[in-house]
């Protein structure tokens, strides 16, 4: 097999060769993750047409699906494992482009403001409230929280730096966990629901 | 007046203690109309259980409540599903066919849910004979596993009745 090659020459490549199969069979650098000091967190970018078909399988009405494809969702879950309580407060997290520049995140009053002003139905407004991050929390050990953070789509990759205070007081050690390279996706093309009622 | 007997139970992993504060109103019916108020329960324990179709952890632990249910009779617990603002086609398609022996109450605009103020989807609160939070389970988990049943056995546990002769 391959006779115009050196004896030595098959060996490198042999060796080339067993070094990519394993690097195959290796399970994938986790992605999207911070795991650091009990904390694991999870974020996710959503594409517009993933959120939209989210919503309008629950019935969301064509007004609240036009703001909900122009902006980036990024789903996030954490669980800490901790013995001292975690606060969860978005709000003093920060959301960097590449150049190092804050990005604004679109709080709870941001979607009270439009949901209020097209007098969104109240069932939807209360569905979409319960898929959003909350804007406090004080995470118990073990336990489990997710849901959406949105903000204004930038440009390019961007970095979550998620700071949480720790203990009952919001006196312990702080924590820092960063996920870097997040992208947001194209605004929507899809046309079809500009025909729904 | 109802002895509150749970204060000896140890608490399983991922169930957090409340203060006893009266539990809010709840008032809703059922996806037949057949109406259920929280205060008409008095003198049982009570689980409120928040949910709704889209959640994946509730699409867990819904199953577990089915099998909940056939552990510890009603009148022990009463498990009171509350779909948080949802119609009755998403919930009648999803509890057909995850959980078709459960019946739920519906929240159909989310008001309900938010005077609970639940910690997220799901969550469960248990509610005593006095109609107290007593304890808020955090996120999902599997009610039909150990401990959570030996622990909701112990709190649901009558009163113990002196018989004559028995020593008080």
């Amino acid at each position: 097999m391959m006779p115009w090659l050196p004896q030595v020459g098959r060996v490198m490549l042999l060796m080339c060769l067993a070094t990519v199969v394993r690097a195959a069979e290796q399970p994938p650098a986790a992605r999207n993750v911070y795991s650091g000091q009990g904390l694991v967190l999870h974020a996710q970018t959503r594409t517009p047409d993933q959120m939209v078909a989210f919503y309008t399988g629950r019935g969301f009405p064509a007004a609240m699906l036009e703001p909900i494809s122009h902006v980036c969702f990024l789903t996030v879950s954490m669980r800490h494992t901790r013995q001292d309580v975690v606060w969860l407060e978005p709000s003093r997290w920060r959301l960097l482009d590449a150049e190092g520049n804050s990005l604004n995140r679109l709080g709870r009053d941001f979607w009270n403001r439009v949901w209020e002003t097209m007098q969104a139905p109240a069932a939807h407004r209360a569905t979409f409230g319960w898929t959003q991050l909350p804007e406090s929390r004080d995470l118990q050990p073990g336990e489990p929280v997710g849901g959406n953070i949105t903000l204004v789509p930038p440009t390019g990759a961007f970095t979550l730096e998620a700071h949480f205070a720790t203990g009952p007081d919001k006196k312990g050690p702080e924590i820092v966990g960063r996920i870097e390279g997040l992208i947001c996706h194209a605004q929507s093309t899809d046309k079809t629901r500009e025909s729904e009622p | 007046m109802c002895v509150f007997t749970a204060t000896a139970a140890e608490v399983p992993p991922g169930l957090m203690a409340r203060d006893g504060a009266p539990a809010p109103a709840l008032r809703l019916s059922n996806m037949e109309g057949k109406v259920t108020d929280l205060r008409d329960l008095r003198g049982q324990w009570v689980m409120v259980h928040f949910w709704a179709t889209w959640c994946g952890p509730c699409r867990k632990e819904m199953p577990t409540l089915q099998s909940l249910v056939k552990l510890l009779p009603t009148q022990r617990l009463r498990i009171l599903l509350v779909n948080t603002a949802e119609t009755d086609d998403e919930v009648f398609a999803f509890l057909g066919l995850v959980a078709p022996d459960l019946d739920t109450l519906m929240d159909r605009d989310g008001k309900v849910t938010e005077q609970w103020q639940p910690r997220g989807l799901p969550s469960s609160f248990l509610i005593d004979p006095d109609g107290r939070q007593r304890y808020l389970a955090l996120g999902g988990r599997d009610w039909a596993t150990q401990p959570y049943p030996a622990f909701l056995r112990q709190i649901t546990q009558p009163p113990a009745v002196n018989g004559p002769g028995r020593a008080p």
